[in-house]
């Protein structure tokens, strides 16, 4: 299951809702909002996304887990709108028979996530507000 | 004049959906742009938007998707396609 949602993440609920009973574990990633970026102090960032794009590639990204790894059970799902420090912002689970594959299916979704997906983040800080840099996005095929 | 060749003369109108910074930069979430052809491609549309739009390229790197997939600059657009120009991703 993949979602963009503006409603928070229930970690607690993805967890369950990611458990096997043949699997033998479970990984699970959750990015949430810091307090600080570098050297300036952070208060909220501001989530958006391009939501109908953001699902494909959510899903092609899960696809692209299940290609490699025997997983059993995938979720990602990824916050929109305005969050504030300790907030959950994205939340990655995977179950599989054995740890290396839940770990590594799980590591590749989010460093995926982080430059395939169009989601932008906007920080608010003492400094000023202003959109995060980024990756630029690649054709894939 | 049949109705094909009087269609090939009626300008074909491109809505681009707009995200994050270019959204800021250009003021509106969506632009439409007009072409006399009825297919362009993303270079032909990265040179509209740079002429009407002159800040944006200069100041983000953006990507161009045609129906949901990032363009290279021939991929051909026509008005039924969903467009959109993204800038560099920052999820997580």
């Amino acid at each position: 299951m993949i979602s963009i949602s503006s409603e928070p993440i229930d970690i607690c609920k993805i967890l369950v809702d990611t458990m096997d009973s043949s699997a033998g574990g479970i990984a699970l990633f959750v990015g949430s909002v810091r307090d600080h970026n570098k050297d300036h102090v952070v208060s909220e960032i501001y989530y958006e996304a391009y939501k109908e794009m953001a699902e494909e590639n959510l899903a092609e990204i899960e696809n692209g887990a299940r290609k490699t790894w025997k997983i059993k059970k995938f979720l990602a799902v990824h916050r929109t709108g305005n969050l504030k420090v300790g907030d959950v912002s994205v939340a990655v689970a995977v179950s599989a028979e054995h740890r290396k594959e839940a770990f590594e299916a799980c590591k590749y979704a989010i460093d995926e996530i982080k430059v395939r997906v169009p989601i932008w983040k906007k920080e608010v800080s003492e400094s000023g507000v202003y959109w995060s840099e980024g990756f630029s996005l690649q054709k894939s095929d | 004049m049949t109705k094909e060749e009087n269609q090939e003369l009626i300008p074909s109108l491109v809505v681009v959906k707009l995200f994050a910074s270019c959204r800021e930069i250009v003021g509106k979430d969506k632009i439409t742009l007009k072409s006399t052809d009825k297919m362009i491609t993303a270079r032909d549309l990265r040179r509209m938007i740079s002429e009407l739009f002159p800040s944006l390229p200069t100041r983000i790197q953006f990507v161009i998707a045609v129906n949901h997939k990032i363009a290279n600059d021939s991929t051909t657009i026509s008005q039924v396609d969903e467009v959109a120009i993204l800038p560099p991703v920052s999820g997580g």
